[in-house]
């Protein structure tokens, strides 16, 4: 049995479904990732667990009993906001102190454990200032740490890292993992940046318009989406629309492209096949390469990101980016003509609703 | 930090001097505000004041009449009391009610913001008709706690506005919920989050409120006459007895209605100390 079960979880605002029928078994001491667009439910979710919002349907068992029933300050489950929500008229010890107080915690325990989460978020020096006296992200170490200073059952996040700016998340998103995983204790992690999910969880839960679409490891999520809004979601995918014509070809855009098995599918069966922009290869001269598509194009846009390069890629009338990394690919520019090189295992096809 | 915000160095530097219009207009306003409360004061203790241009003597005859007069003791008690309890009232009222609004029914809000301008449309004199008529039985017809409640009424806009601005100036729902998380209930979040925060707009509103009872004639008037009679009432009595008297009847008020409000700020700064003494540059 899981630590934490979301069984057939159902909310809506104003006849509008924010939640649908949301299933889902969270196993002790793992960080699981909402991830999704703004409006897809996840935040909506997070607050039920933490019991500001009502369910309309379904149950919440925490360690095998129901929580539903009870108020959010009896259900002994941490929580930090995307707003820090540091108490402006306390200090950051006092801050830190509130849940022990409200739990009647001894003076002598109180004391030694706000000076362990003072240690573990590495802000000891900072105790005796107030809350606009901190930077962004020291109030936010605060806010984590005041929310396990009392040991809760879970550590609910919401967006925890979206007011603060680049640098200061990449290095607070690892300070959270590394607390997480030094207690082991229970999370759920809501955030709308994929990069941030992928690095930081055990698992993901992607979700949109109040369903999950996926739930996996970062690896599967990314390496394998099931559904075209994960593909898209999740990092960048060329899209190539077109009908099964064969066991391994698609027919697109008057390309012809071959991919892995597609027993699966009906012939003429609308598809599409998604391929990952740092899978393409480019190459100046047309090659015969084994197992690959090799397509024509003629580059639109070059796009320095740093590590890579990103290519815009006119490929009969079609948008296709490729990513190339300056090391390990012949100097290009604009106009030229190229070869793009992508192998079939790294097409992934997908069959279209409508 | 936070202190400086409001004057960037640039502008400090360059500080324009006034122009004569400017000063001109600040010393219109000063006169126009300030002459008939010295007016008041002088009058206090004139002994004769109409063939000059400074009166002709002064004397404290005028505050010993004043305060041997024989309601003297028993009106200043009654305004004390109807003004603290409209206080304690209407933040009793108002305070928890503001908070609700906010954090769990923001939708209300607009509802309440037009509610509570309507004191200032109805007339004073039809309020208090209206209640004596709808009031008209035992314990309430004219007794001092209709008045108090009429009273309430006429001076929530004063409780509220101020607090409403406070709560709004804090996210009151994330903290609640930031509290609620580590286990405070509902009380607890009020009194050791809510209310702190806002102590500021709760001291400026109950300051109002207290000065605008403090002064409150059409409503005591009214409703209780001479069955509560409060200083205002005395003061207006004596203005047909003797001008210098009420004078200095005016001028004790203003005293208490200033002591009270520095009493009030004083508790408020002292409030306020351990913050604004560790406000340092990070």
């Amino acid at each position: 049995m899981a630590y934490l079960e979301l069984k057939n979880v159902n909310k809506s605002f104003a006849g509008v479904g924010a939640v649908k029928d949301f299933s889902l078994d969270i196993e002790k001491g793992c960080l699981v990732a909402f991830l999704g667009p703004s409006g897809c439910g996840k935040t909506t979710t997070l607050r039920m667990i933490a019991g500001f919002e009502q369910l309309d349907s379904g149950s919440i068992l925490l360690d095998g009993s129901d929580i539903v029933p009870v108020p959010p300050n009896r259900r002994d489950i941490g929580m930090v906001f995307q707003a820090y929500a540091l108490f402006p008229n306390m200090t950051v010890r006092e801050n830190i102190a509130f849940g022990l107080k409200m739990k009647k915690t001894l003076k002598a325990d109180l004391d030694r454990r706000v000076d362990e989460v003072l240690e573990m978020v590495r802000l000891k020096d900072t105790e005796k200032r107030y809350p606009h006296q901190l930077s962004g992200g020291q109030q936010q170490r605060i806010a984590l740490a005041r929310a396990l200073a009392v040991q809760p059952r879970i550590l609910l996040l919401d967006e925890p890292l979206s007011a603060l700016d680049a640098e200061v998340r990449v290095a607070l998103r690892g300070e959270i993992r590394r607390i997480q995983s030094e207690l082991a204790i229970t999370t759920v992690y809501v955030t709308h940046d994929q990069e941030e999910a992928l690095s930081i969880s055990d698992k993901v839960v992607v979700m949109n318009k109040g369903n999950i679409e996926q739930v996996g490891t970062p690896e599967e999520i990314y390496r394998a989406p099931r559904t075209r809004f994960v593909a898209t979601f999740i990092g960048t995918a060329n899209q190539f629309p077109g009908q099964v014509v064969g066991q391994n070809t698609v027919i697109s855009n008057n390309l012809e492209l071959y991919t892995c098995d597609l027993s699966g599918f009906a012939a003429g069966q609308s598809v599409v096949v998604l391929v990952r922009p740092e899978n393409i290869q480019v190459q100046a001269e047309k090659s015969q390469p084994e197992h690959a598509n090799h397509i024509a194009g003629v580059i639109e846009t070059i796009t320095f990101h740093g590590a890579i390069t990103r290519l815009g890629v006119n490929v009969n009338g079609a948008r296709v980016v490729a990513d190339i990394t300056v090391a390990n690919t012949d100097p290009v520019c604009l106009n030229q003509k190229i070869w793009l090189t992508f192998p079939v295992d790294a097409c992934q096809v997908m069959a279209v609703d409508e | 930090m936070s202190q400086r915000r409001s004057s960037p160095q640039g502008a400090k530097s360059k500080k324009a001097r006034p122009t004569g219009w400017q000063i001109a207009m600040v010393g219109f306003f000063l006169f126009y505000m300030f002459v008939p409360i010295l007016s008041t004061y002088v009058f206090s203790v004139a002994t004769r004041w109409d063939r000059t241009i400074l009166p002709e003597g002064y004397t404290l005859e005028f505050y010993q009449r004043a305060f041997s007069a024989s309601y003297f003791a028993s009106t200043l008690r009654n305004s004390l009391i109807l003004s603290i309890a409209t206080v304690l009232v209407s933040l009793l009222f108002i305070v928890p009610t503001a908070y609700w609004v906010h954090t769990r029914l923001p939708r209300a809000k607009p509802m309440l913001d037009v509610l509570m301008i309507l004191p200032f449309g109805i007339p004073t004199v039809v309020l208090a008709l209206a209640l004596v008529q709808v009031y008209n039985f035992a314990p309430l017809a004219r007794s001092p706690f209709l008045l108090i409640g009429a009273v309430v009424v006429y001076s929530m806009p004063f409780m509220y506005r101020p607090v409403s601005n406070a709560i709004q100036a804090i996210d009151t729902r994330v903290l609640t919920e930031a509290a609620q998380s580590l286990g405070a209930n509902i009380f607890q979040v009020l009194k050791l989050i809510i209310i702190p925060n806002i102590l500021t707009g709760i001291l400026s509103g109950s300051l109002l409120v207290f000065a605008t009872v403090f002064a409150e004639y059409t409503l005591t008037s009214l409703i209780v006459g001479a069955r509560f009679k409060t200083f205002p009432l005395l003061l207006v009595e004596f203005t047909r007895i003797n001008g210098n008297v009420a004078a200095a009847f005016s001028v004790i008020s203003f005293t208490i209605a200033w002591l009270v409000s520095l009493l009030i700020l004083w508790v408020g700064s002292k409030g306020q100390t351990t913050k604004t003494e560790t406000v340092q540059a990070r």
